[in-house]
């Protein structure tokens, strides 16, 4: 497949503050593209010099060939944007908000009436079409910031962090959509903190961390490289690492401290966990390694401001 | 300037949501103003009699609209302006789509210009029925024109204010001491030939000053000496207005 979107060495600076330090990636036609990392690691900025609505400070990045600048009116006519704040217009109406941003697109009038009806049905918000903004729920709202980036049927879906705040069914019903989106075709670029979300929707992912990509490739591979198959949690004094570690002779395997606990990462954890069992500790837990793992491995526990 | 007709995507955007508050608006628009032209027109007017050979009410009007424009177009680009950028967030996803922050900063202040003549228009028609009335229906249209041109000047100016406003409160240092100084030194209430010369030449670096003088004119029919300057000094200060109001918004908007 062809890559649709192509950067190289994409930097983007804030007087003394590099954002976006150097990066290159491809994100291929008809993919889910995801970028994972904590707050402040460039995820925004990046995606924001795709859509052409942040200056590049250098290095260049393409949309659909051609090359993505502040003026270039062509790529955002084929992108629908899934902001991470909740951008509606609270004077409008449900109906009014996407009536607006349809003329925005240039949509001719005679399609947007019947365009509107069918991403309302599509995201479950035909009965609040004449609702005021503040009359509908946050999970409402993210709905109709999904229609409202559908108006245009872009071809490439730009969602930065597309369900914070949302509860498990809203969260999934969005996901839902983006499936149905990606499976129609449309070319996907998802930021997020949430790894679960990278799982569910992601081809590919890279992981961002102080402006730069640490690593990338299928969610699946990145857990596989970095962390193995299970994750080994034990939750002892600090102390006793060294003892703990000796103890487990040939079954140790990748091992890091943080804070009160102490994790092995293991491609296979029974060889292990028959010698934790012999010590009869109390808070142990063994489970399949995720994405989350991956995350914080490559970023750090500590936390992030 | 990466302009285009998308401004009037802007101004249609700020119509549909007009229409829910065109009541509490008219209200606002013509409060300040109409008080002006009662306490002074009618109480003042009073005592002064006739003034420059016609009643003092006559000689208010033409100063009254310019200024209820004034008024309108900058507070519309101030406060409505910063609410929308900074509160809402509406321009961040505005100028994702085709509509550039160039015709986002653009539409606002046509509609602040619209807004304007809208509270002019009013004026106009409180005149009217106040017997004060323009010489000739060519007038009228002329005095129509002068406001939507003074309404974008002045909204091209609260742009400049709006881009570097930190919050609201920093719009008080414009409006109290620039705008509402402007009522009084521009002519509206009374000429400005007994001012001491330093004022006089104040007076003439205020572009509501001449928007007076044309807006007189324009109402009488009478041509006054000086009014190809004082419409010189208008449309350049416009295009020099509206080109920095636009690009410091669009560093405001795009980062």
């Amino acid at each position: 497949m062809d890559s649709v979107i192509v950067a190289k060495d994409l930097t983007k600076k804030f007087d003394d503050f590099t954002a976006v330090d150097h990066i290159s990636f491809e994100i291929k036609e008809r993919e889910c593209f995801g970028f994972l990392g904590p707050n402040g690691a460039g995820k925004t900025t990046t995606i924001k010099m795709i859509h052409c609505v942040s200056p590049i400070t250098s290095g260049s990045v393409t949309v659909f060939g051609e090359k993505s600048h502040i003026d270039n009116r062509r790529i955002k006519r084929e992108t629908g944007v899934i902001p991470q704040e909740i951008t509606l217009d609270e004077d409008l109406t449900v109906y009014e908000n996407l009536l607006v941003f349809a003329k925005f697109f240039d949509i001719p009038g005679r399609v947007i009436k019947e365009r509107i009806a069918e991403l309302l049905d599509f995201v479950e918000l035909d009965a609040k079409r004449n609702s005021k903004i503040d009359e509908i729920s946050t999970g409402m709202k993210r709905r109709l910031l999904v229609a409202r980036a559908l108006l245009n049927k872009p071809r490439l879906i730009i969602a930065d962090e597309p369900t914070t705040g949302l509860d498990p069914q809203a969260r999934h019903l969005i996901w839902q959509r983006l499936r149905s989106l990606k499976s129609q075709g449309t070319t996907l670029i998802l930021t997020t903190q949430y790894m679960e979300e990278a799982e569910q929707l992601c081809d590919r992912i890279v992981v961002m961390h102080q402006g730069h990509i640490l690593k990338e490739g299928t969610p699946r591979k990145l857990i596989q490289d970095e962390i193995g198959a299970e994750v080994v949690e034990i939750r002892i004094p600090e102390e006793e690492d060294d003892r703990l570690i000796a103890h487990m002779g040939d079954a140790s395997c990748g091992h890091e401290r943080a804070g009160d606990t102490l994790y092995f990462y293991c491609r296979d954890g029974h060889e292990l966990m028959r010698k934790v069992v012999d010590l009869n500790l109390s808070n142990v837990l063994n489970r399949p390694a995720t994405l989350e793992d991956v995350f914080l491995k490559l970023t750090g526990r500590s936390l992030i401001e | 300037m990466n302009l285009s007709y998308r401004i009037y995507y802007v101004f249609f955007r700020n119509l549909i949501s007009y229409k829910r508050f065109i009541v509490p608006t008219f209200v606002v628009s013509l409060g300040q103003p109409l008080f002006y032209l009662i306490t002074f027109g009618i109480g003042l007017g009073a005592y002064l009699g006739y003034f420059g050979g016609k009643p003092y009410l006559q000689f208010l009007v033409p100063g009254i609209l310019v200024s209820s424009v004034m008024l309108s177009s900058t507070f519309e680009c101030l406060y409505y302006t910063f609410v929308k950028m900074v509160h809402q967030k509406l321009y961040v996803s505005m100028i994702a789509t085709p509509v550039s922050a160039e015709d986002t900063v653009a539409g606002e202040v046509a509609w602040g210009a619209f807004r304007g003549l809208i509270s002019g228009s009013l004026m106009l028609v409180v005149a009217m029925f106040m017997k004060v009335v323009p010489v000739s229906i060519i007038n009228a249209l002329l005095l129509l024109f002068l406001m939507a041109f003074v309404g974008t000047l002045f909204g091209s100016l609260a742009m400049i204010v709006t881009s570097f406003a930190p919050n609201f409160d920093f719009f008080n240092y414009y409006t109290e001491l620039i705008i509402t100084p402007m009522l009084f030194f521009s002519g509206v209430f009374f000429p400005l030939d007994k001012f001491p010369d330093w004022m006089k030449v104040l007076a003439k670096f205020l572009p509501l000053t001449h928007a007076v003088n044309i807006s007189r004119a324009a109402f009488t029919g009478e041509t006054a000496s000086g009014l190809t300057n004082d419409f010189l000094y208008l449309v350049l200060l416009q295009i020099a207005a509206f080109y920095t109001g636009v690009k410091l918004m669009k560093r405001r908007l795009i980062k």
